[in-house]
């Protein structure tokens, strides 16, 4: 039920996102994860509270499953003072370092492969017992930075997970086209980290093959990589008519839908419709009220423009 | 008190102090730890901390790098080291991108407390990849503090500053001062301010602007001149970002002639943005159009009579100090 | 931001002129074209207009202070407002050097004079003309010191302490390297008094100085038959009752003659050759003071009875001390006449820009013989002209003195 409420508040965060982006009210584009639920919903039930993780300009999932303000989320998405980054990330950019330990969504492919196995140094040399999970797509497997940290990570043994959400398409380059490798997941072999690929459109083995190697982690054995295989409803960002793509994709992807083969399991399992509807109208409030909250928010003032680029002597550093 | 150590040894010195002090502090880089360091900066550093604070990393500049932001960003204070800063494009976007722009980024979220030393500058005849001064490029990027000492003690200083900096801070040495040895005070915590220029040598006639290896060679034309009766006043920099513009202001109203002195490719160099700003903001007090002595707009020659015609030596200094003031 | 009031350049030879009287004092509101002080210059006493409406913020220059052309005289703004805090040009030239000028300092809109006597750019540091402006000193002419000649702070200080030391060198207008004889240089003797160089007597000083050492002259010297001349003077007393005098003639004359010869109305600006479109005359006036050229217009559109009431009463009101600014300005040619003291030659020095000047002399008895060897007297007077020898030839000129010889002789001519 929690996984499927999590589906569900994710899809219709990103909904909501979408008629805002039609609507002209945000600034920016954005790229929408619908489809991708249950990823987002299978892992981040199996990561805890006191784990760290890194997101990607697909982030808003992350975000909303990891439990994160869907009101803060979305003022951001709107460049409002009230968002998580006072407005000076955006869509691309959402973070929650100090509640959620959320280091960040990136707009750079496979940063966030390097950030996480960072923090993952830090838990190591602090010896803390956070595992950081590093959430990417899969083309930035493609990026040094995918085979450079791994590889220090597998030598150091570093506590960290990467979940590699894999949707097949890197904007409109089906990934296959472009990777000689069937599974990216099995890239991990080459510096002897362990590996398991999912369907990603299975809420409940996501969960399971990422608790199981959170666990690797966090036992001090070093790496562990996911990857999951889901789809990309939209096209890259919201808008794309995505005509790259055979008709055949969505096919695949609306028979195969998460929420829907989520929803049917529980009904099978004696869960009421009316339950179901239930959680749907709550996240549709939910939803409406984020981007009230969003929509009534102020900008930032911009006197602020030159805030928070330095900790220290800000001013000075700034001026010229 | 004072003591007379070379500027790798007060580098050394500097890292280890803050090493005892600070236990979030740990040093990451090509041959760091069991080789101590190409230039014998950290050699004694992995028996004393271990391999978690002090690590040899694979040649993977970028791989390294992104993971020190990301250990920075959990409060870890990363010193990096790059063997030489021709290699910062290998790490760029690391350094340039997430570095620099996270705490921004995240609305002031996170602080980025790291220390990327990188070993720079000509004539070591190491050719066109391992002897770039790369401080316009650095300097560029807002969300970076810079810094290039050419003292010892500011050496020392600086680094030690730069550790306790809440922010990413670039550290220019030039590997041709880490031999020269100079006086430095015995204190334990001998900090140099980040943003704090020196007046080398006070002068009447004309303010040299200038940083790094270049402030000794600056030094040596000022004698020079003097014995010419040319009164040359030499402003060490010392901080690049935030530059110590009140003291640019200062010297600039008393002698109202500057040149500025680096061993950068002229065109978009640091020297050029400070010689602008001047212009805009002093322009009032100028006597002569600022007027830039830097290396040429190549690559870095190999051969040491090609190199010595890309960055300034004190006799370029001596005339280009006289071409301004035409004389 | 306050407007500057400077000392206005009432002439082409002026340089500096003297704050005589303030007749709005600080405080005071002031509409544009009120007259707020009165300045006197060597030739004149002229008043000062402001240009803006407004209040007198700060008088800078003093009464009695002498001010170079385009020096700092006073603000005029809105109330309360602040103003550069220049110091007032006698300040020490020291002062830029000592002071860190804030970058923020509201930079009173420098009175740059943009171009040089020949239209070219001046070249000139920032700083330097700032302190120019802060010290009242008027870099025209001024040969800069730093790279390709551009006036750099010290040149700038130097002309500063010369003018407070040596007023004569200070910006000489004309020539660029006019040396500045020191005073105290020549020994007293007895009974000897010791007088400033100054006012008239200093710009006439400078003026001939420059004429001198900068042109190559050549006098020529031609002997006019009068003889027809006196008599049709006396005709035209006797027919309309209106006295000419003889300098009115040779004004007439020489108008009509030099319209004839273009050729010798030129001026020379530093590598151009200006070629003057009109015949304006300047007219040397003796005064106690030295020597002023007051210029009749178009001379050679005159009638003699307008040219004769124009040379007239400029000589009256220059020696009254009353002609306007524009009255000396613009001449083409001069003449200058030493007749009335019985001169018979002389070499009179070009007024410049000028490319000649016409010396009138005094007019005599002769004797001379006719064909038949019979002697008769004739009343003579020598013309001396002196030429620039870089613009005109001694050919040329002889043509014009022929030219004019013969209208002089033949009188009718003139007027016809």
């Amino acid at each position: 039920m929690n996984l499927y409420r999590t589906m569900v508040r994710v899809r219709a965060f990103e909904e909501h996102a979408a008629e805002c982006f039609t609507k002209g009210m945000l600034a920016g584009n954005i790229h929408l994860s619908i489809g991708q639920e249950a990823a987002a919903a299978g892992a981040f039930a199996a990561i805890r509270p006191e784990d760290y993780f890194t997101s990607t300009h697909r982030g808003h999932g992350h975000a909303v499953a990891r439990g994160m303000d869907p009101k803060l989320c979305m003022a951001e998405l709107f460049g409002k003072k009230t968002g998580y980054c006072k407005g000076k990330g955006g869509s691309m950019h959402i973070a929650d370092m100090k509640q959620a330990n959320h280091l960040g969504a990136n707009g750079i492919v496979g940063a966030g492969q390097l950030i996480s196995a960072g923090s993952a140094l830090a838990s190591k040399i602090m010896g803390d017992k956070s595992v950081t999970v590093g959430c990417f797509g899969d083309s930035s497997t493609n990026e040094g930075s995918f085979h450079e940290s791994l590889n220090m990570a597998a030598t150091w043994k570093l506590p960290v997970v990467w979940f590699i959400e894999n949707n097949c398409y890197g904007v409109s380059t089906e990934i296959h086209r472009v990777t000689n490798t069937p599974d990216l997941a099995t890239r991990a072999a080459a510096y002897d980290v362990p590996f398991a690929v999912v369907d990603g459109s299975d809420a409940t083995a996501v969960y399971e093959a990422m608790e199981k190697a959170l666990d690797h982690a966090r036992s001090g054995k070093g790496p562990y990589v996911v990857e999951a295989k889901v789809y990309r409803y939209q096209g890259h960002y919201c808008g794309d008519p995505a005509v790259y793509r055979p008709k055949e994709y969505m096919e695949n992807a609306l028979a195969n839908d998460c929420i829907e083969k989520m929803g049917k399991r529980l009904t099978a399992l004696g869960v009421k419709d009316e339950e179901l509807e239930e959680i749907k109208q709550a996240a549709q409030q939910e939803m409406d009220e984020a981007v009230k909250f969003a929509d009534e928010s102020p900008y930032p003032d911009p006197a602020e423009v030159t805030d928070d680029m330095y900790t220290a002597d800000n001013e000075r550093c700034v001026a010229r | 008190m004072s003591k007379k150590i070379s500027v790798s040894k007060a580098i050394r010195e500097g890292l280890l102090e803050e090493m005892r002090r600070d236990d979030k502090m740990f040093i990451m880089g090509e041959d760091m730890a069991v080789m101590g360091n190409v230039f014998a900066i950290t050699t004694g550093f992995l028996d004393e901390f271990g391999p978690n604070r002090v690590i040899d990393t694979p040649i993977s500049e970028e791989g390294f790098m992104g993971m020190a932001v990301g250990a920075a960003m959990r409060g870890m204070h990363p010193v990096v080291e790059l063997m030489y800063d021709d290699f910062v494009t290998e790490c760029a976007d690391p350094l340039l991108n997430q570095a620099a722009k996270l705490k921004y980024m995240s609305g002031g979220q996170c602080s980025i407390p790291l220390v990327l030393r990188m070993p720079m500058g000509s004539g070591r005849r190491n050719a066109g990849q391992h002897s770039q001064s790369l401080e316009g490029m650095i300097c560029h990027f807002p969300g970076l503090k810079v810094v290039a000492p050419c003292s010892a003690a500011d050496a020392k200083g600086l680094i030690k500053s730069a550790i306790r900096d809440p922010d990413p801070v670039v550290v220019f040495e030039h590997k041709l001062l880490y031999a020269r040895k100079e006086e430095i005070p015995e204190d334990e915590d001998y900090l140099v301010p980040i943003g704090k220029a020196s007046v080398k040598r006070e002068g009447r006639d004309l303010t040299i602007i200038t940083w790094s290896r270049e402030v000794n060679f600056s030094m040596e034309a000022a004698e020079k001149l003097a014995a010419e009766g040319i009164d040359v006043e030499v402003l060490d920099l010392r901080t690049l970002v935030p530059i110590d513009w009140e003291a640019i202001k200062a010297s600039v109203a008393k002698t109202h002639n500057v040149l500025i002195v680096s061993e950068e490719v002229k065109r978009g160099s640091y020297a050029g943005e400070i010689s602008a700003e001047i212009s805009e903001e002093l322009f009032d007090e100028l006597d002569a159009p600022v007027e830039r002595l830097c290396g040429l707009n190549i690559v870095s020659p190999f051969s040491p009579v090609l190199e010595d015609q890309n960055f300034p030596h004190p006799d370029d200094i001596v005339k280009a100090v006289k071409r301004v003031l035409n004389k | 931001m306050a407007f500057e009031v400077l000392m206005p350049q009432l002439g082409l030879t002026m340089e500096e002129g003297t704050v005589s009287q303030w007749i709005k004092h600080e405080g005071d509101t002031v509409k544009a074209g009120d007259v707020i002080l009165e300045i006197t210059t060597d030739k004149l006493t002229n008043e000062v207009a402001s240009e803006h409406d407004g209040v007198l913020l700060k008088i800078v220059a003093q009464e009695g202070e002498d001010i170079p052309v385009k020096g700092l005289l006073a603000y005029i703004g809105q109330p309360g407002e602040a103003v550069g805090g220049a110091p007032a040009a006698a300040a020490a030239p020291a002062a830029p050097a000592a002071e860190a000028a804030p970058a923020a300092a509201p930079a009173a809109a420098a009175p740059a004079p943009a171009a040089a006597a020949n239209g070219a750019r001046i070249r000139i540091s920032p700083l330097a003309r700032k302190t120019a402006a802060k010290l009242g000193v008027n870099y025209t002419g001024i040969a800069g010191t730093g790279p390709s000649g551009r006036i750099v702070l010290k040149d700038i200080l130097a002309a500063a302490d010369s003018q407070k030391s040596a007023p004569a060198a200070a910006a000489p207008a004309a020539a660029a390297a006019a040396p500045a004889p020191k005073a105290g240089s020549l020994e007293l003797m007895e009974g000897d008094t010791v007088v400033k160089l100054a006012g008239m007597r200093k710009v006439v000083s400078q003026r001939m100085w420059a004429s001198h050492n900068e042109i190559p002259p050549v006098t020529q010297n031609i002997k006019v038959d009068v003889t027809e001349l006196m008599k049709f003077r006396k005709m035209l007393l006797a027919e309309t009752g209106k006295k000419y005098s003889v300098n009115d003639l040779v004004l007439k004359a020489t108008a009509k003659c030099l319209r004839q010869h273009p050729e010798m109305l030129v001026s020379l600006d530093g590598d151009q050759i200006i070629q003057r479109a009109h015949v304006n005359l300047g007219m040397a006036v003796a005064l106690d003071a030295g020597l002023i050229v007051p210029v009749i217009r178009d001379a050679d559109k005159l009638s003699l009875d307008a040219l004769s009431a124009a040379a007239k009463d400029l000589a009256t009101r220059a020696k009254e001390n009353k002609l306007g600014a524009d009255e000396y300005k613009g001449s083409t040619f001069t003449v200058s006449n030493l007749g009335m003291f019985g001169i018979e030659t002389f070499t009179p020095i070009i007024n410049q820009p000028d490319a000649a000047i016409l010396g009138v002399c005094a007019i005599h008895d002769e004797l001379d013989m006719d064909d038949e060897g019979k002697l008769f007297k004739k009343q003579v007077m020598r013309l001396s002209c002196t030429l620039d020898h870089r613009l005109l030839d001694g050919s040329v000129v002889a043509k014009f003195e022929m030219d004019l010889r013969d209208l002089l002789e033949k009188p009718m001519s003139i007027l016809l």
